[in-house]
């Protein structure tokens, strides 16, 4: 774990990963770039209105008897919607919780991208993801940064733009991919019910 | 109130507690209207006027204007009610009126929320209710030929039958909702059902969406949401509604299938450890024509068997004649008699060309219920060969543990009774459910 003091109000920031470039901080909400042990404040990271996640920083789960913990979260938005894209650490392994209309999906990054780019994705209904087969493309969309907290292994500032590719197979399997300008990021993993997740420390729901 | 069940843990207050309801004025009509739950939902009908109102748009944006004013659809569950529904507690949080394009046909559909656990439906069709639940699995399907016809569909080893095709258009909403509802959104639906589920595919330019629903008793849905009118009753059967209680069904089989065991071993035994065996035999002969002829006394013989079935067996050579015997097997300890009178018969001719033959020359009595002990037969013969008067002969044989095979079958018969019946109404009311379906097994094809 790197600790180190916002450059804006000297409150402490924590990266427990040692992927993580980027980080808001909890006190005054400058989003904030790390290099090596230097902290750059980039800007303000705005509040979010109407969120009603059962998730947050801290919560704790499991998946095939891994315990996680999530450390960051990301909310992503296109034109009919939007969802939150929550980072999670196993010790030292990066784990990505997507969280979409009461749909949960645990997957981790792929190593290798497997020669997929942007134009790919148009060439079919489908695609192959390494180690998990053909995948059907079920969603493909420029989408934005609406939100982001906690620590990220990339910088999420608001507006970021990027191009998500949902997909799936068969047994609950699902992939995303995540095309920017500079990079193809890879996911795969499988839907889990939440139950399955034996979550704790989840955020209080007024009313329920 | 949510129950215990689904409750997850909570440690930690939250740091900062949001309010969670909305409330603005109606861009269509000014009413107050109040959005339960932003963040989860992209927009919602004013309850006033119906217009669809995006809830993510700052200026709050009508984009739906069509239900403007329309007469309105009274939902029997009101929205902001909580009901615990398959061991989760559901609040209804929007209400359409769908209906089918080529037919008119309308149903209800109601959206249940729960923060944790996502969306639910719950649906009224024909009075009949579902709990939906969207799913990201992939049934396969399975086409006809190569052309895009959709007959069945598989989940988890699970077939299911194609019962609706067609496309549906929304008639009417009230509520809050996960999507921008929009009024000339059409999707194309097929239902596949297997009892007490049913699969469904709603396809459109961009999504094909799979759900699971299972069937809900009328009394379950009354008493989740506390109704105080009773919901009005269906009267007939569901596309996926169960037809027979399966658990009773199932306890008669057993009992049947036992019954029919048994019946197999008291035969098997009979057969191999109880098998006919004869105890007496003899012939004699008799003189056709002679009214004088005396009654013909066997010996005695013994039937050791506690309790037997006796079987007289007569045969005489007759040819287009008859020989009637009559007489009684008389118990020599206690002079109980079982009467008894048989007549072999045999015919047979030539006739325009065709052999013929009719009755046999061999007869036998089955007399039952014999006890144990000594017998004779006392034996009066009669002929009807009235051409000659040359002695004929006839010989008998007596059996003990003989059986009909008529109780046999007859026993199987009756035990089957109960489950061709079943099997009937099942039959019955399962193509009473598919009656309203175009894609009936029970109707030809080319019909």
């Amino acid at each position: 774990m790197i600790k180190l003091n916002c450059p804006a109000c000297g409150a402490e920031v924590e990266f427990r990963s040692k992927a993580s470039v980027f980080s808001v901080c909890s006190f005054c909400r400058s989003t904030l770039v790390r290099q090596d042990m230097n902290l750059e404040k980039l800007g303000e990271m705005a509040e979010l209105q109407d969120d009603l996640t059962p998730l947050q920083i801290g919560t704790k789960g499991q998946c095939d008897n891994e315990p996680f913990e999530l450390v960051g979260r990301l909310r992503v938005a296109y034109d009919a919607g939007a969802w939150n894209e929550w980072y999670a650490l196993s010790g030292d392994k990066e784990y990505w919780l997507s969280e979409a209309q009461g749909f949960y999906a645990f997957c981790r990054p792929v190593e290798n991208s497997a020669g997929i780019t942007r134009d790919s994705i148009f060439a079919g209904k489908s695609v192959y993801v390494d180690k998990l087969g053909m995948m059907d493309i079920d969603d493909a969309r420029d989408v934005f940064c609406l939100y982001s907290e906690g620590e990220l292994p990339f910088k999420a500032q608001l507006g970021r733009r990027s191009f998500s590719v949902d997909l799936s197979g068969p047994h609950l399997k699902m992939a995303t991919i995540e095309i920017t300008d500079s990079e193809v990021r890879i996911f795969k993993g499988r839907y889990l019910e939440f139950d399955e997740f034996n979550f704790q420390n989840l955020r209080r729901i007024d009313g329920w | 109130m949510a129950g215990e069940s689904d409750k997850p843990n909570l440690e930690r207050e939250p740091e900062k507690p949001k309010p969670m309801a909305r409330t603005f004025s109606c861009p269509g009509c000014g009413g107050n209207v109040v959005i339960r739950f932003p963040g989860a939902v992209l927009s919602c009908a004013c309850e006033f006027c119906h217009v669809v109102i995006d809830v993510t748009d700052s200026n709050y944006r009508i984009i739906e204007g069509f239900f403007y004013k329309m007469k309105g659809y009274e939902p029997f569950v009101p929205l902001g009610t909580r009901a615990e529904l398959k061991g989760k507690t559901w609040e209804v949080i929007g209400y359409m009126v769908r209906s089918d394009v080529a037919s008119s046909y309308m149903w209800e559909e109601y959206l249940l929320f729960n923060p944790y656990y996502g969306f639910r439906w719950l649906t009224n069709n024909g009075k009949h209710w579902n709990f939906v639940t969207m799913i990201k699995d992939k049934p396969s399907e399975t086409k006809l030929f190569s052309g895009a016809y959709v007959f069945s569909a598989s989940l988890y080893e699970r077939k299911f039958k194609l019962y609706y095709r067609g496309a549906a258009k929304v008639e009417f909403v009230t509520g809050e909702f996960y999507w921008k509802v929009k009024a000339d959104s059409r999707v194309e639906m097929s239902d596949f059902v297997s009892p007490p589920y049913m699969l469904s595919c709603e396809q459109d330019k961009s999504e094909k969406v799979w759900s699971l629903s299972e069937y809900v008793s009328i009394d379950e849905i009354e008493s989740a949401f506390k109704l105080e009118k009773p919901l009005p009753r269906p009267m007939n059967y569901a596309p996926n509604q169960p037809i027979a209680d399966t658990k009773v069904s199932s306890q008669i089989s057993r009992m049947l299938l036992g019954a029919f065991l048994l019946l197999l071993a008291l035969q098997f035994w009979q057969v191999c450890y109880n098998p006919e065996t004869v105890v007496y035999s003899d012939a004699q002969a008799y003189r056709p024509n002679d009214k004088n002829a005396p009654t013909y006394t066997t010996k005695t013989f013994e039937l050791t068997r506690p309790v037997s079935g006796v079987k007289l067996s007569f045969r005489s050579d007759v040819d287009n004649s008859w020989l009637y015997l009559s007489g009684e097997l008389v118990n020599d300890d206690t002079g109980e008699t079982y009467p008894f009178g048989e007549t072999v018969e045999y015919y047979s001719g030539y006739d325009g060309g065709e052999g013929w033959s009719e009755g046999s020359r061999t007869v036998s009595k089955f007399i039952s219920a014999v006890p144990k002990g000594k017998y004779y037969l006392n034996i009066d013969s009669e002929s009807g060969d009235f051409r000659t008067q040359t002695p004929q002969q006839y010989s008998l044989a007596v059996s003990q543990g003989a059986q009909v095979n008529g109780n046999f079958w007859w026993v199987l018969a009756g035990l089957l009774v109960a489950p061709v019946l079943s099997w009937i109404v099942a039959y019955s009311a399962d193509s009473i459910r598919w009656a309203d379906s175009d894609y009936s097994p029970y109707r030809s094809s080319e019909s």
